[in-house]
């Protein structure tokens, strides 16, 4: 045998993921990690390279295109997939990436153009890069004054029709916040296990294992994590001894007011974060009814409870459109964490983004009410629902609220200031709801109200 | 001691099973000497006896960079597997060429060594994948049968754009 694996081109992987995220229906986080985990020998400057450039080119696209238009006869719309995400990759490269020299970033596209077999266009991507490189500083950008919403389009590489919707619910500046601290590195955010350790212990051990430790933002019990390779090479990690969550979605579980001896039911469950929180909340007591959609969303709560070592959760398929009698006004909580058009973690997910479409945000907000209109009823009086979305939209969010309070008028808001964090507390949280916004606040971007049944 | 020719594919010599070794005569020894003389000649990582168109059941192998630490594997068995890694792989009897083969990430082998005694080696990553790639020569296997994708030139992967 002859010794190749060097010989591994790491731009052609990434060109691979490229071409399935951006021109097909792959999900840019999945696809990478699929990549990854197939070519687990790679060093960790490679690997790293390799997330770099693919997240780096999905993440600013419609700014790479804006560019590549600018000097190129042909428009970016008119070329051949692999051709035009070559040159994605190369101008990302020429643009953003320091440790690559421009001639090197052409020089390579060059190659992969002629090993995807487009020797003809060897030319053509040698001629448009170079250009870009040599004429980097004189790219007309849109005028924030005159084309204010251009301006973002292309800064921000955001589709038109979200800033549309947005700039009808929130002022130019807080848009322009948001765009931003979606662009921002991200470190992971964690929820320590108090059933097993301490926050303190957690720490010291992360830190033994070399992982860098931050203190979380609002939360005495999250953590900040950055500088790991590999979740599930964490010792601390697959001990269960902490779980990746965002602030946003602690707080759910957190401010519901949940006591020993609850029956809580979680109806869209996966991955498991606020199931799995509020029954280390129980402390070994009462019972998490955990459900969600399919076999392998189950399976993925059945992942995380045998590794957090949960006794009182019991995770199972349903479906949480269809009314389950058995289940009527028996829940001390009912959590409704509905399937939203995630436009608030497009900073860890950058692809939402592009995927989502604008007739989903109706569908969804429709989809949310019938999933409401059974949560309702398994609340027993007296009982809480916490309604939660990942997503920033008011028809998604605040309207659904005010629906929900139309319809059922058993239902009332319930202050969240009995155990929200000093530095969270608002008008909102007094009344019973808070919209967290990426940029003003240091989370994803997230939706949450609480309701008592009388 | 000499050089051995090193056959290419196409060669049915490379498509046979190969036989047990019952002893290790003079002959033997020679045989292996010179599969590693020229395994490291070629910048082999390994070589398997078949490749020099002996059909015995006789592997050698280094992946050290400083061509140090020979191992030979006399009718070697690959007892246990696991795990999988994905990576490209060429072959000294398909030269100028290479290809991505996916293969276990971790292997252990049962064989005798130049002694006749029994020894188990095992390996992750690149031993691993020397250990399948080699043992499969002994029954006649290329590594071109399981590549993923098309073979690849490797001139076409050093030329420089320029």
């Amino acid at each position: 045998m002859t010794k190749e694996e060097k010989k591994v081109n790491l731009r052609e992987l990434s060109l691979l993921i490229l071409i399935e995220v951006l021109e097909q229906d792959s999900y840019s986080n999945v696809a990478i990690h699929n990549t990854l985990l197939k070519y687990q020998y790679l060093e960790k400057q490679d690997r790293a390279f390799l997330s770099r450039l693919t997240e780096g080119v999905i993440e600013r696209v419609i700014e790479i295109d804006y560019i590549i238009n600018q000097f190129s006869k042909v428009k970016t719309t008119k070329m051949k997939a692999p051709i035009r995400n070559i040159l994605r990759m190369g101008v990302y490269q020429i643009m953003y990436m320091d440790q690559v020299p421009d001639r090197a970033a052409c020089n390579e596209a060059v190659k992969l153009a002629q090993r995807k077999g487009f020797y003809n266009l060897k030319g053509f991507v040698n001629g448009v890069l170079r250009n870009i490189s040599r004429k980097k500083d004189e790219i007309l950008w849109p005028d924030k004054e005159k084309q204010p919403k251009e301006y973002l389009m292309v800064t921000y590489s955001f589709p038109e029709w979200i800033l549309n919707l947005w700039l009808t619910e929130y002022s130019y500046e807080q848009i322009e916040e948001m765009l931003k601290a979606f662009l921002e590195q991200k470190q992971t955010t964690i929820r320590c296990n108090q059933t097993k350790v301490t926050v303190e212990e957690l720490r010291q051990q992360l830190l033994e294992e070399k992982i860098t430790v931050k203190e979380g933002d609002y939360l005495p019990f999250a953590l900040k994590i950055s500088d790991y390779n590999y979740l599930k090479k964490i010792k601390a990690f697959r001990q269960g001894l902490f779980q990746v969550q965002d602030e946003s979605s602690m707080l759910v579980a957190y401010t519901s007011g949940v006591k020993n001896g609850d029956y809580v039911i979680d109806l869209c469950a996966a991955p498991g974060g606020k199931s799995t929180h509020i029954a280390e909340l129980l402390n070994k007591t009462g019972i998490v009814s955990a459900r969600d959609v399919s076999e392998d969303k189950v399976a993925f709560i059945n992942e995380n409870v045998a590794r957090l070592e949960l006794s009182n959760l019991k995770a199972e398929v349903y479906d949480a459109t269809e009314l389950r009698k058995e289940d009527i006004g028996k829940a001390d909580i009912v959590l409704a964490d509905l399937p939203c058009s995630g436009l608030g973690v497009i900073g860890k997910k950058t692809d939402i983004k592009y995927k989502t479409k604008k007739e989903d945000i109706e569908a969804l907000a429709e989809l949310q009410r019938r999933i409401l209109s059974q949560a309702v009823q398994y609340v027993k009086p007296g009982g809480i629902l916490m309604y939660s979305t990942c997503t920033i939209n008011h028809i998604e969010n605040i309207d659904n609220v005010n629906w929900l309070l139309e319809q059922y008028k058993e239902f009332e808001l319930e202050t969240l200031d009995s155990n929200m964090p000093d530095n969270l507390k608002s008008s909102t949280t007094k009344r019973g709801y808070l919209q967290l916004l990426p940029g003003k606040h240091k989370t994803d971007g997230f939706f949450f109200a609480k309701f008592r049944r009388k | 001691m000499a050089l051995r020719n090193i056959r290419k594919i196409g060669d049915p010599v490379l498509t046979k099973q190969a036989k047990q070794v019952k002893e290790v005569n003079e002959k033997t020894k020679i045989l292996i000497h010179d599969m590693l003389e020229t395994m490291y000649k070629e910048y082999g990582v390994g070589l398997a006896a078949p490749q020099v168109g002996i059909l015995k059941r006789i592997v050698v192998i280094d992946i050290s960079s400083e061509c140090d630490s020979p191992v030979v594997l006399i009718n070697p068995v690959i007892v246990e597997t696991s795990g999988e890694q994905t990576g490209a792989e060429g072959c000294l009897s398909v030269p100028g060429k290479s290809g991505i083969v996916t293969r276990p990430n971790y292997a252990k082998v049962k064989a005798f060594n130049e002694k006749m005694e029994e020894i188990e080696v095992e390996g992750e990553g690149l031993m691993a994948r020397a250990l399948c790639h080699e043992i499969d020569h002994l029954d006649g296997h290329l590594y071109v049968e399981k590549v993923e994708g098309d073979l690849i030139d490797n001139r076409e992967l050093e030329e420089d754009g320029e």
